[in-house]
């Protein structure tokens, strides 16, 4: 299975190419296209209503839009639970519900985002393409970054509770064994790295990360920048192609998009620099303004830039 | 024996204060790593509590860590 990620800065027609994209792939894959832009227009594009559920478009092409905010809400009523039963006698006093502020937490989004894309890879193993239509460029770098940023801070933290539960066993070592009948006078504290429940979380949480950076990260998974031949749009992909390359995140094709004879010269341009910054290696595709689609009298069926050709990596 | 029970005490309170220190302002890790954490800490939670609480009295603190009663 192939992983695609569709990105570029905002009204560049990321969106559309990875519509048209999808359509080319699905002639002879089975293709999965989902919209984590939290303004879905892919039922726009493909004229049907999908209301946040799986639609099948065709046999071989399926759509979907991600709710962010179900998602995001999902999440935090798992958390709030697991948070509640810990402090259950909360619930006598009627105080429980006070954690569901939690909500309004910074950084939940992305969490949600990222958890939604986690579980489409691990789910859809079905499909032959999955190709994310991803929300604008700043949310796209940090949620793209969650993994490698978590395990950071996982790894710091594990460390951490590793001295701890050796300090402990240390201490459970001195204090002599007990006598048959005594109980102890403090609190036994778990000192083994399976007993403790949060070196356990923190394990599990790390190995989710490691997984899902190697999938990100691994031959079959890439990014798609799509750009204009304008000036902003062509800062914007210098620092995304830059964070990529932070990321270590392989980018596989670039397609500059609205390239019309008048701006010829300087698609050229932008296209060869934007071609250097990102190492030289990557194909760069251009497509032609379509005045037929922006004035949605046209169809993106009959794109004629093969689009195809250079997603085989 | 003493001193390495206030060790294991010192790096509970700051594992906690890593993964919270957001409320005393210091630069937070990813919010759901706190959430994810946050229902096992109940003990680092104490100590942390505990530790702000003792604060104020610094001699006190150290005749305890040294054993003078």
């Amino acid at each position: 299975m192939k992983i695609l990620f569709f990105t570029g800065k905002g009204g560049v027609g990321k969106s559309t190419l990875a519509a048209a994209a999808a359509w080319q792939l699905s002639r002879k894959r089975r293709v999965l296209i989902v919209s984590l832009d939290p303004a879905h227009n892919l039922g726009d594009i493909f004229g049907v209503a999908i209301k946040g559920r799986r639609r099948r478009f065709t046999p071989s092409l399926h759509l979907d839009e991600v709710d962010l905010r179900k998602m995001a809400r999902a999440y935090l009523e798992r958390e709030t639970q697991t948070l509640s039963d810990t402090y259950k006698y909360l619930a006598t006093l009627n105080l429980d519900s006070y954690f569901s502020v939690l909500k309004y937490s910074p950084g939940i989004e992305e969490y949600a985002l990222l958890t939604s894309i986690e579980r489409t890879i691990r789910e859809e193993a079905g499909f032959d393409y999955v190709i994310f239509d991803t929300p604008p460029t700043g949310l796209t770098l940090r949620f793209l970054a969650l993994p490698q940023v978590t395990i950071t801070w996982i790894d710091r933290l594990t460390a951490i509770r590793r001295q701890i539960l050796e300090k402990r066993y240390t201490i459970q070592k001195i204090r002599r064994p007990l006598k048959e009948g005594e109980t102890a006078r403090e609190v036994l504290l778990s000192y083994r790295e399976d007993d403790d429940d949060i070196m356990a979380r923190l394990k599990a949480l790390h190995d989710n990360y490691r997984r899902l950076t190697a999938v990100l990260q691994g031959g079959d998974c890439g990014v798609v920048l799509v750009f204009n031949p304008d000036l902003l749009s062509r800062r914007e992909s210098e620092r995304l192609i830059e964070g990529l390359n932070d990321l270590r995140l392989p980018l596989r094709l670039l397609i500059q998009n609205k390239v019309t004879a008048a701006n010829r010269e300087i698609a050229v341009a932008v296209g060869d620099s934007l071609q250097a910054a990102a190492g030289g290696a990557v194909p760069l595709q251009y497509v032609a303004l379509d005045p037929g689609i922006a004035a949605n009298n046209g169809s993106l069926y009959e794109i004629p830039e093969d689009l195809e050709a250079n997603l085989g990596f | 024996m003493a001193l390495t029970c206030l060790e294991v005490q010192e790096l509970e309170n700051i594992f906690a204060l890593l993964l919270l220190g957001s409320f005393v302002g210091l630069p937070a890790p990813p919010t759901f790593l706190s959430v994810e954490l946050l229902p096992f800490m109940d003990r680092e939670l104490r100590v942390l509590h505990q530790r702000a609480e003792d604060a104020h009295d610094m001699l006190a603190e150290m005749m305890g860590s040294l054993g003078v009663d």
